[in-house]
């Protein structure tokens, strides 16, 4: 039996306000009340009197491990996440980005959240499709069991089957709605880079305007620099004002990079970034 | 008029461009389709240089780089076939024709190998036709 | 004169108005509705609440051309893009939207210095708005009423539209306006209830509820000049956001641009793009140094410049309450949440 959104939240803040009495951390990255329920909101607690306006509800999709970044290092945070979430911390951790022993991570067992957008429930077509965080200090509820087989990869199916033409149709259709407002970049919990290489001028790596070449040169590059480090939490896709599917990409990177190199993007912090790692052994096959 | 394909090479400076020069001064014969930056290291290339390249008209872009294990760097080769790998499989799903992006490992002393290579290359090219999904028009 | 067509008799219409210039009317795509170039009158599609850009690409598009060029050459050898309009119909425009190009005006005209694309673009222009449907209740992201624009306020359009039942009613508000309603063919003459019901619709549009109570234009002003050195106020309303151009580029009153030389080879284009002051190389100067590093700079900027500096120096909220920046945030911020605990504050 999963632990209800309520008691979730009731956990999250009493958890929360715990560790910000007792001075173990300076701040606790949660969620908060949005302009009203259907739209929670990142939220950044303090100070214990904060901890009320903490909520969690089936809407709180956002990846809190986005916002670690932004503090400065060596901040003792408290981070609530949710599966992926779990592994975005883990893969900063991997990139040096954060340090554990700063970190204390409220794992959010859950399964059932919603697009708030659209309403939709988000499950493997757009995301990891795990239920329980990979790691964590406090687990806030009980693990959800029963894990369902379907593999986050299997949406992949219906584009790997197109052909080439079919495909490359697909992507500039999909890629001329863009509008280069960023949000997927800026909502990527891996996204971090200062600057990010679309904005250098020496080189001029894309045109900034929103025409085709620029648009594809943005998000192909920008589908490289995640390529063994996406932990596919979808957060990219919701952001997107014009719904542009970037999770199918991410996915079939993952997929690729898993197959290839046998590691999945953060799953454990010993592991290093399968693109800045190497095997002596790794097939010249890949490159085939 | 037959299609004439423009093809980058990107060539590392201590095997595949050394390789090349062999290849040039046995007089061994191959198309002069192929256009060679030379890079310190197979690992110096930024994707980004392959996805431009096809933007700006190559129809095909060629790697060359040391044996896994002769890197002048010892290791460079061997991260550079990890991110080439992502990089092939990128264009691949992107919907660009696979065998317009190729990597090999061609050594100093190879230059017969680096002339099959182009002349392959560059046939498989011709066979594939003009590249036109990246390319930008003017 | 008041005028009715049927609503699914629209691509009618469309056609007429195709063959007098270009229609830019709304279209539904993957994403939702926005305001495209028309090319088949079957593509216009009424049945949308509000757009997800706004219509200031009409008249401001996202990229335009100004000059091409080729290196190395003469500037003398550059050639200027001329613009060649044909009368423009701007169809189904919100009445929140159409109040925002006056807005726009002020900065692209009305200050002496004066924008000839921008100016073009206007003149050539017939705005056809469009009342939001008077059965259908504001969405909870929009505040327009809340800066005293109504629901079906006609002020602004050449000619207004109100929807009824199955029917357009069409009234032509200005001189430019009527005289191209008389001259439409395919019209129907609305009857005396219908010219009521249009009356009706305009004085209740301006009764419809939106969020917020009405506010004061120069006290908000003041008080976000009061809270600017309060950091702790930014830092809160700032927690989440993420420094996206989502807000503003969907925004129907933010004007910022970026010109930019895009050269491949030897030929380029000088070039006006959309910018973001949420984008963190908006500020960034030559030197490298960057005034606004840090996010609660950037999103003070954005409230401040549409509430505070706006108000002081030309009188009017650079905002329509459209709602657009909040609803497609992607963390929910809600501009008027802000300005609301601003007045508290």
């Amino acid at each position: 039996m999963a632990t209800s959104f309520k008691q979730i939240e009731e956990k999250l803040k009493t958890e929360a306000a715990k560790l910000l009495e007792s001075g173990s951390v300076s701040l606790v990255l949660a969620y908060g009340k949005g302009y009203d329920e259907k739209h929670p909101m990142p939220y950044v607690a303090k100070c214990a009197s904060d901890v009320a306006n903490i909520v969690f509800n089936e809407f709180c999709t956002y990846n809190m491990a986005r916002y670690l970044v932004r503090y400065p290092r060596g901040t003792k945070i408290a981070v609530a996440v949710k599966a992926a979430d779990s592994r975005a911390v883990i893969q900063l951790i991997q990139e040096e980005k954060v340090k554990r022993e700063d970190l204390v991570i409220l794992g959010i067992p859950v399964s059932g959240m919603k697009n708030p957008k659209t309403g939709e429930t988000i499950d493997s077509k757009t995301t990891c499709g795990l239920y329980n965080p990979v790691l964590y200090d406090v687990l806030l509820g009980e693990e959800v069991h029963g894990q369902p087989v379907v593999s986050p990869y299997d949406v992949l199916a219906g584009y790997e089957a197109m052909d080439k033409d079919a495909r490359w149709a697909f992507w500039q259709k999909e890629f001329d709605r863009c509008i280069r407002c960023y949000a997927c970049r800026k909502a990527c919990p891996m996204c971090y880079c200062d600057p990010c290489f679309i904005d250098q001028t020496k080189p001029k790596w894309g045109d900034k305007s929103p025409e085709p070449a620029g648009n594809l040169m943005y998000h192909l590059t920008r589908f490289h620099h995640l390529a063994g480090r996406c932990i596919d939490c979808g957060e990219c896709s919701r952001a997107c004002p014009v719904d542009i599917p970037l999770y199918l990409f991410h996915k079939k990177v993952a997929k690729e990079c898993e197959e290839m190199f046998g590691q999945a993007a953060g799953m454990s912090i010993e592991d290093k970034p399968a693109l800045v790692n190497f095997r002596v052994d790794d097939s010249d096959k890949i490159l085939e | 008029m037959s299609f004439e394909p423009k093809i980058l090479g990107i060539a590392c400076n201590w095997c595949t461009y050394t390789g090349a020069d062999l290849a040039g001064t046995t007089r061994l014969q191959y198309p002069q389709n192929l256009r060679v930056v030379r890079v310190m290291c197979s690992s110096r290339i930024n994707p980004s240089f392959i996805f431009r390249a096809f933007q700006l008209g190559a129809d095909g872009v060629l790697v060359g780089g040391c044996h896994p294990g002769d890197c002048h760097y010892n290791t460079g080769n061997l991260y550079a076939r990890r991110r080439l790998a992502v990089t092939k499989k990128i264009l691949e799903f992107s919907g660009l024709e696979p065998g317009r992006f190729r990597v090999e490992w061609i050594s100093a002393s190879e230059g017969n190998k680096f002339a099959e290579v182009v002349t392959e290359f560059t046939e498989q090219i011709k066979n594939l036709g003009p590249q036109t999904k990246f390319k930008i028009e003017q | 004169m008041l005028k009715k067509t049927a609503i699914n008799k629209i691509s009618g219409l469309a056609a007429t108005l195709l063959e007098a210039g270009t229609l830019l009317a709304p279209v539904k795509e993957a994403a939702g509705f926005n305001f495209r170039e028309i090319s088949d009158p079957n593509q216009v599609d009424l049945n949308f609440h509000n757009t997800i850009l706004s219509p200031k690409s009409a008249f401001f598009p996202h990229m335009e051309d100004f000059v091409h060029y080729q290196t190395g050459k003469s500037v003398l050898e550059a050639t200027p893009v001329e613009l060649n309009l044909k009368p423009t119909f701007l169809f189904g425009v919100r009445p929140c939207d159409v109040k925002s190009f006056e807005i726009m005006d002020i900065h692209f005209s009305g200050t002496g210095a004066v924008d000839p694309y921008w100016q073009k673009r206007r003149e050539a222009a017939t705005i056809f708005g469009y009342a939001f449907d008077p059965d259908v209740p504001a969405r909870v992201e929009e505040f327009y009423q809340t800066l005293g624009i109504g629901a079906a306020d006609p002020e602004g359009s050449d000619i207004f539209m109100i929807k009824k039942d199955g029917d357009l009613l069409l009234k032509g508000i200005t001189p430019k306006g009527e005289k191209l309603l008389a001259g439409l063919n395919g019209l129907d003459k609305a009857s005396a209830d219908e010219e009521k019901y249009f009356e009706d619709v305009i004085v209740g549009g301006r009764n419809v509820k939106t969020r917020f109570t009405c506010v004061d234009d120069k006290s908000i002003a003041k008080k976000f000049e009061d809270l600017f050195h309060v950091s702790d106020f930014w830092q809160k309303a700032s927690a989440a956001c993420l420094s996206c151009g989502v807000c503003t580029f969907v925004c129907p009153t933010c004007y910022c641009f970026d010109i930019c030389d895009e050269t491949l080879f030897s030929k380029g284009t000088r070039r006006r793009v959309w910018d973001a002051c949420m984008f963190t190389d908006f500020t960034l100067e030559a030197s490298g140094h960057n005034p606004r590093t840090q996010v609660f700079q950037r999103l003070r900027q954005k409230i401040n410049h549409k509430y505070s500096y706006h108000v002081r120096k030309y009188g009017v909220i650079s905002c329509v309450g459209c709602g657009r920046c909040t609803q497609h945030c992607p963390v929910n911020i809600d501009i008027f949440s802000i300005v609301d605990e601003a007045i508290k504050a």
